[in-house]
């Protein structure tokens, strides 16, 4: 097993690399020009041309990628163009918001969907599995920030029982903190939730038909027994996939969260750094979001031996 | 009581039970803290390294200048405590007037200033002439600055005194930075500190009041001339980039000030009780149409003029701004309305005709060449005007190729001068500030030294020789005289087209007072 995890980490190494080189390419090869941004509209061809200079976008593209892997192997991701700030300190500003509107993000939807799976399979035809997948119909329908402005309209504006945008770290109250991401937690975990209901429903139908199902009711097991101890965790291992996928639609969905609840998150960073070209920044966050995508589904890799024993590696 | 002040007292409950309570803007009083939201988020807060407006105004808050300018653009000393002319003129010697520090606690010397200037002045077209009209500028000794003229230059102190991306004071080792690279030292000598230390890129910029400033003693606030006495200790910019956010943070009383509303959100507002929805700067900006004079069809300066015959002012400040009229003008030319150089010569061009312009367009020999539109998407106003007048384009006649892309792929696009087939481009619409339309000085629409000109590159060497001519003129009436002669001539050679003059509207909490008209300043409000 640790065999594996490191072969595992180790591989992400070279996905690493690819990544790097695809991100590099692809920001030299679309358009657009930080050096015409700085400058404003009164510069003059010859402004822009030497602020270009200055910041070294005129050398060529082996020259700037070399520069910046090397950079990148000794740990430093490079000062953003704009604000001259190191990528690191800007992206350490920003992963506490963004961490933790995903982790209760997740751990609202799991909450929530993983019992309106189960329940929805149990009781599968009646209305209770119909509202269910009504609901989950309606979560995958609407999108993140027409949710998000409903939302903060109900119980901001008209309630005055949350605030509308802001993030308070944790460090300032555990209140203040929970009081920002509700809302957030909650449009953009809608999308989140529809998907793990729906894929624990179909799961658990598919289990609750097994041969040891009816063996366990016939010996007399309750229903709860037979539906969370029984049934749910031979379920676990599609469910946890899906999980582990939708971590890529978090991140997707944090980013105009962010937007809509003036979250300060990596979300936010990332748009702003691409509207204005800043290389730097977007290089750093997108090669820190295809690691963390990485080590999310070498995690639930893992967490497969721990729900199904009969899975080795 | 509001459910959520039951919620309050729940997390004040939990607070006592050893949970850490929220920290309240640093323990300033509610009426002491100023919550504003500004036009955009400030990437580069050094306002000689960029030109955005932004930052222009991060710099009012955090720098002071030699001169101020007020509503009437008139000149009135600021940090000067005046100057004297010798040399018939070709000598200018400005003394500071006393107390002034930096925030650091130093004092301002001529040296800080000297640096200042020669930095700025490499950067601002503005500098960029008065540099060109100096022999020298040194510091006599702490407090005189010491400028020796080719020539007498009577635009030296407006130039100083230059609102909108002007001349700011900063320490001489800060300024002695190249002005192509950025400060990474903010320390200033205005009324308000920067505190770099609660800067969150993205989300907050902070500023608090500074003890040591001492504003002039005399006169009225009024732009940035007059006393700049700060009623708030704590100001805290928001950068909230949703503007239906905004919006609703505007009537929550989570924000105090929004600096640029949206135009659609702005009825929503108005209906508000506790909201004021004002113009804010009467000077406005004036929306513009830039032809590239490199490549067919445009390179053809008849083809050029006859779109103006198509033009209507309305349909474009009408789409930019909306329908209430206190918030634009029409019938608008080169120059800023209701400044001293604008005029209406040449405006009979403007016959709002679309039959009449696609004649125009075929007799001028316009043969079928594709016409790349360079359509922005994400920046409000030049992606109005861009719609309007890319649908005038097509009824035109033109075979117009709309090409929709974001503001940075827009500003690197326009600096192509391959055929608009290659990569290239034909026309755009932008927005400049009425700052920009002031006279022929600072203006670069109405330049025809091509390579060296704006993008466009048009060559006109009439518009450079009647600019050159109102630069040696000195008599107001003159001017006048040949900035309307520079309209005329600029709407023949049509470098580009004057689309209308908007004005931006903002939008405060009714209980903040003393809010001054023009570029966004926080000095002399009052938070009830």
């Amino acid at each position: 097993m640790l065999a594996y995890i490191a072969r595992r980490v180790l591989a992400t190494i070279p996905v690493m690399l690819i990544v790097a080189f695809f991100v590099f390419s692809l920001l030299y090869l679309a358009p657009g020009d930080p050096a015409a941004v700085i400058a404003g509209d009164q510069a003059t061809p010859q402004d822009v041309e030497r602020i270009r200079a200055s910041l070294g976008l005129d050398r060529p593209f082996v020259v700037r990628f070399t520069e910046w892997l090397w950079r990148i192997v000794q740990g430093d991701l490079g000062v953003s163009i704009f604000t001259n700030l190191p990528v690191s300190h800007m992206i350490a500003q920003r992963i506490e918001p963004t961490t933790s509107l995903m982790l209760i993000t997740i751990v609202l939807a799991i909450c929530i969907a993983v019992p309106m799976g189960v329940v929805a399979a149990w009781k599968a035809g009646s209305w209770i599995d119909r509202a269910v997948m009504a609901f989950a119909v309606f979560g995958f329908s609407v999108p993140v920030f027409v949710t998000g402005y409903v939302l903060a309209y109900i119980f901001a504006l008209q309630l005055d029982w949350l605030p509308v945008q802001g993030y308070t770290p944790l460090s300032e109250g555990f209140w203040p903190f929970l009081e920002n991401l509700i809302l957030p937690a909650i449009a953009l975990g809608s999308i989140y939730i529809a998907l793990i209901a729906r894929i624990t429903r179909a799961t658990m139908l598919e289990v609750l038909a097994q041969d040891y199902i009816r063996t366990a009711k016939a010996k007399g097991l309750g229903s709860r027994g037979i539906l969370f101890l029984h049934a749910l965790k031979n379920a676990a291992v599609p469910i946890s996939t899906v999980i582990g996928i939708g971590i890529a639609l978090l991140i997707g969905g944090a980013v105009v969260t962010e937007s809509v609840f003036a979250i300060p998150g990596l979300g936010r960073l990332t748009v702003d750094a691409i509207l204005r070209r800043d290389y730097p920044v977007i290089q750093g966050v997108v090669l820190l979001f295809s690691f963390v995508y990485v080590l999310v589904n070498l995690a639930i890799d893992l967490l497969y031996t721990v729900f199904d024993p009969r899975i080795r590696y | 009581m509001k459910r959520r002040d039951v919620l309050k007292g729940g997390a004040a409950l939990a607070a006592t039970a050893g949970l850490s309570a929220p920290a309240v803007s640093q323990g300033v009083a509610a009426n002491r803290v100023l919550r504003f939201v500004p036009q955009s988020n400030p990437g580069s807060l050094d306002p000689v390294w960029t030109t955005a407006y932004v930052t222009r105004n991060h710099g009012l808050l955090v720098y002071d200048m030699l001169y101020g300018s007020d509503a009437e653009l008139n000149v009135h000393p600021q940090m000067a405590a005046g100057h004297q002319e010798e040399d018939g003129g070709r000598t200018v010697v400005i003394t500071l007037r006393d107390g002034l520090k930096f925030h650091d606690g130093e004092p301002v010397r001529a040296a800080d200033c000297v640096a200042s200037i020669t930095r700025w002045w490499r950067r601002d077209p503005m500098g960029q002439a008065a540099a060109a009209a100096t022999d020298e500028v040194t510091a006599l000794d702490d407090k005189r600055i010491r400028f020796r003229l080719k020539a007498p230059y009577p635009r030296l102190i407006p130039t100083l005194a230059k609102p909108s991306n002007g001349l700011y004071i900063m320490p001489e080792r800060v300024a002695k930075t190249d002005p192509f690279q950025q400060i990474t030292d903010y320390t200033g000598s205005g009324p308000m500190r920067f505190k770099r230390e609660e800067w969150i890129t993205g989300q907050i910029l902070v500023y608090e009041r500074f003890a040591d400033y001492v504003p002039v003693s005399s006169g009225t606030p009024s732009l940035t001339a007059g006393p700049k006495v700060m009623n708030v200790d704590r100001i805290e910019w928001r950068i909230l980039p949703d503007p239906a956010t905004a919006a609703a943070a505007l009537q929550a009383g989570e924000i105090d000030w929004w600096e640029q509303p949206q135009v659609d959100i702005q009825p929503l507002l108005r209906r508000n009780r506790n909201i004021v929805v004002d113009v804010q700067d009467p000077i406005g900006l004036i929306s513009a149409l830039r032809f590239n004079t490199l490549h067919p069809p445009f390179d053809n300066e008849a083809v050029r003029r006859a779109v103006i015959a198509a033009v209507n002012q309305e349909d474009v400040v009408v789409a930019i701004n909306g329908n209430d009229p206190a918030g634009y003008t029409t019938g608008v030319g080169w120059f800023t309305p209701g400044t001293p150089m604008a005029n209406e010569a040449g405006l009979d061009a403007f016959k709002k005709n679309i039959a009449a312009a696609r004649e125009a367009v075929r007799a001028a020999g316009y043969r079928g060449e594709k016409v790349v539109f360079l359509g922005p998407t994400d920046i409000l106003a030049p992606k109005a005007a861009s719609e309007v007048m890319g649908d005038v384009f097509r009824q035109i006649g033109f075979d117009t190729d709309y090409q929709a892309m974001d503001w940075g792929t827009v500003l690197q696009r326009r600096s192509s001068k391959q055929p608009p087939g290659q990569g290239g481009w034909s026309v755009l619409c932008t927005s400049f500030a009425g700052y920009d339309f002031l006279d022929p000085l600072v203006h670069s629409q109405i330049r025809g030294h091509g390579d060296q000109a704006w993008f466009g590159w048009p060559n006109v060497p009439k518009l450079e020789e009647l600019r050159n001519r109102w630069l040696a003129s000195t008599d107001l009436a003159e001017q006048k005289r040949i900035a309307a002669e520079i309209q005329a001539a600029a709407l023949q050679a049509a470098p580009g087209i004057p689309l209308g003059h908007y004005k931006q509207f903002t939008a405060y909490r009714r209980n903040l007072q003393g809010v001054l008209k023009g570029i966004p300043v926080f000095w002399n409000i009052r938070k009830g």
